[in-house]
């Protein structure tokens, strides 16, 4: 026969082996389609890497000083006040900022490490901590105002309930453990209180909320200060429940009926979920919001201690303002006090753009970090604190010398 | 004269020179896939043990048997959590297994041919739900369920056992093993399935013939045919259920105590690693964590060995008295 092709049909039933037409043009798309996957990937790396955006020029004013050319800056730390950075990187145009919210004790690790130019923490580092910065030590700088609220959850009252922190201590230490206790009911007159047993919620992860509650809790009764003290993670009673994270202890509050539970104003306001009020030394019984919370860090009488010093006994707690909020906190900031000294490969223009950040971070003029924070339902700083930190971040030097600062505004 | 000559051997023919060189690199990729993965494992092993050794240093062969986790009194203890850890997963699967195999059972002896595979597939979506899903739908729908309406009736039916005291507010060990057991019924049914359809139907006519009934059916020619398999299936549903975390870390109320009952919070390793693994408060609790997920990987490792080796040994056994 002529004109059989040697096409892919077997001609004859031996030849069972079946030569595929085109399996080259098969093997070629194969990698054809392989090496354009790799060319998106590698595009879309470097253009989140920014090598396709135009240099950023300085959209803000930076007042006739000449700041030195963007770097990167990064942080790490809290994940309380990553909504804040998150804001603040993103109008911050002078360096470009990566914050990585992995939590305070991460954050901790991190400056430690020397991993990050700034770690962020919701509770000053404790003893065991400081010790662990290696030289030459870090500044602790408060960039943010938080507070711990009481939230609860009583279908059948409808009356915003009253604590002290005595009644709160009792609760958390299972010493009051059904609702209706006479000593709820007695700050609580009028109220109908439910016959039922209180389930206690707290944090399950270490926590500068779990700081400063147990702070406030400390301070207001003697059993709790000398079993339980104050720090992020508590060594809790048995019999209640842990959650993780602010929303893990508002998801399990809203969802358990005569549950009570500590979170951060931030969520509180957040949130429909309902919150107590806290008896403040005045005798009076505030609802935590952003302005009395301010004004509790404003009438705080305990002086700062000094920017290298140890923190952690320092509180705000306990103003002695008339409708000042009694558990309110700074968050904080670590920084090494002598960039070129911390770090190796540190240049004056990095440090100088560290400052820059940092003062912009404290700055309260239109435009700089402050301004963001009750939009985000944070209390921005009191003019002591930005005061002092303005004075902290002006202390670190390069190398023993002076940084000069350019802040943008 | 026929193109195609029946009786040559296929290596006479002519090879392209490409070929050769074309196996040759692809032999070198897969080995070393195949080497990246033992490598990656091996890795896992050696890291972790390095991220130990300062508590393993400290503590030694107390950490294996101290009952408390106190990270100010430095006094760190595996066992709360292996005990959490056992107690859930063992739990899960005893709630697990019936519900598994009777579905498959049910799959592959009695349901009609229709049916069988849209209901498989329901129950292999179960398997795709990821597990954050599973811990908030247990939060908020499983909890209340289980502290209003079940564990009433569990504390009053059985409350003599001592395994259901004390108060119940749903969020414990128990509801917890509940939302474990619901993971884990996929994994069973999915390979009990396959096992029990694989019997072949030799084997289930010889019992017909000799008189058997359904149930007899099944419980003396299928399952012990598919034995292996459903074995098989069961550890792999362990092995996900000693690992699953965030499920559990939703509903289980952590407290870092052995539980006392049924009705107890509690706690188990992988729920403690991703709580205290960002905020340490002492050097010697990173190091102590890590040591925790290397006791995990162990048990899970020696978990998946012994079913491999259950399996082999069913496998033997059957390949002998095979048709």
């Amino acid at each position: 026969m002529s004109g059989t092709s040697e096409s892919a049909s077997t001609t004859t039933p031996g030849d069972q082996i079946v030569r595929k037409k085109g399996s080259g043009r098969t093997a070629a798309y194969v990698v054809v389609g392989v090496v354009i996957v790799v060319v998106i990937i590698l595009l879309a790396g470097y253009y989140a890497a920014g090598w396709f955006k135009s240099s950023s020029s300085s959209s803000g004013g930076t007042s006739g000083c000449t700041a030195p050319a963007a770097t990167t800056i990064s942080g790490a730390g809290s994940t309380l006040v990553a909504p804040l950075m998150d804001a603040w990187a993103l109008s911050y145009t002078a360096s470009t900022m990566n914050y990585a919210a992995v939590g305070s004790g991460a954050g901790i690790s991190d400056i430690t490490g020397k991993t990050v130019d700034f770690g962020a923490s919701d509770a000053p580092l404790n003893p065991a901590q400081r010790g662990a910065i290696p030289s030459p030590g870090v500044l602790t700088i408060p960039e943010s105002i938080g507070a711990a609220v009481p939230i609860y959850n009583l279908p059948t009252v409808s009356t915003t309930l009253k604590f002290t922190g005595q009644v709160l201590a009792a609760i958390y230490l299972e010493d009051i453990t059904n609702w209706n206790n006479s000593a709820l009911q007695a700050i609580n007159p009028g109220v109908t209180l439910p016959n039922a047993a209180i389930v206690v919620v707290h944090r399950s992860d270490g926590s500068g909320t779990t700081f400063a509650f147990s702070s406030f809790l400390s301070a207001s009764n003697a059993t709790w200060k000398n079993t339980l003290g104050h720090a992020t993670t508590i060594n809790w009673p048995a019999g209640e429940v842990g959650s993780k994270g602010n929303s893990g202890v508002t998801a399990t509050v809203k969802t358990t009926v005569d549950a009570i539970g500590y979170v951060d104003i931030n969520y509180a306001l957040t949130n429909s979920v309902s919150f107590g009020a806290v008896q403040n030394p005045s005798g009076n019984y505030v609802v935590a919001n952003l302005t009395n919370i301010a004004s509790a860090v404003k009438d705080a009488t305990a002086t700062f201690p000094s920017p290298s010093g140890d923190w952690y006994n320092f509180t705000v707690e306990n103003s002695p303002g008339a409708h000042d909020y009694p558990i309110a906190t700074f968050t904080y900031l670590f920084v090494y006090s002598d960039l070129g000294v911390a770090y190796s490969g540190y240049t004056m223009d990095k440090a100088q753009n560290l400052i820059n950040l940092l003062l912009w971070m404290v700055g309260d003029q239109t435009g700089q970090g402050q301004t963001f924070s009750a939009a985000n339902y944070y209390v921005p700083l009191s003019t002591a604190a930005a005061t002092y930190d303005v004075n902290a971040i002006n202390s670190i030097t390069f190398n023993g010398a002076k940084i000069t600062s350019c802040v943008q505004t | 004269m026929t193109r195609g000559n029946p009786f040559r051997a296929p290596s006479s023919r002519k090879r392209r020179k490409v070929s050769k060189w074309g196996d040759r690199i692809f032999l070198a990729l897969t080995a070393v896939g195949a080497a990246g993965v033992i490598g990656i494992l091996v890795a896992l092993v050696v890291v972790l043990y390095h991220g130990s050794l300062p508590i393993i240093n400290a503590l030694g062969i107390k950490f294996l048997y101290t009952q408390t986790w106190n990270p100010y009194g430095n006094v760190y203890g595996i066992v709360p959590f292996a005990i959490g850890t056992l107690l859930t997963s063992a739990i899960a699967l005893l709630i697990a297994i019936p519900l598994s195999i009777g579905a498959a059972i049910f799959l592959t002896q009695h349901a009609p041919t229709w049916l069988r595979e849209p209901v498989a597939q329901v129950v292999q979506l179960l398997a795709a739900i990821p597990s954050v899903v599973y811990g908030f739908w247990g939060l908020i729908v499983l909890v209340p369920i289980m502290r209003y309406d079940v564990d009433p009736i569990l504390a009053n039916v059985l409350g003599w056992t001592g395994w259901f005291s004390g108060r119940h507010i749903g969020l414990d060990v128990l509801t917890a093993s509940v939302v474990l057991s619901i993971m884990t019924v996929p994994t069973i049914t999915a390979i009990s399935k396959d096992s029990m359809m694989a019997v072949p139907r030799s084997q289930k006519e010889a019992a017909i013939s000799l008189g058997a009934t359904d149930w007899e059916v099944t419980r003396r020619a299928v399952i012990p045919y598919a034995r292996g398999g459903i074995i098989a299936g069961v550890v792999l549903g362990l092995g996900r259920a000693l690992g699953e975390t965030m499920a559990v870390t939703l509903v289980i109320g952590n407290a870092n105590v052995i539980p006392t009952s049924l009705f107890s919070q509690g706690q188990t390793i992988a729920s403690l690693i991703a709580n205290d693994f960002f905020e340490q408060e002492t050097p010697l609790e990173l190091p102590a964590l890590l040591e925790a997920a290397l006791f995990l990987l162990i048990i899970t490792l020696a978990v998946n060995i012994v079913a491999r080796w259950i399996l082999a040994r069913f496998e033997a056994g059957r390949a002998v008295g095979a048709e």
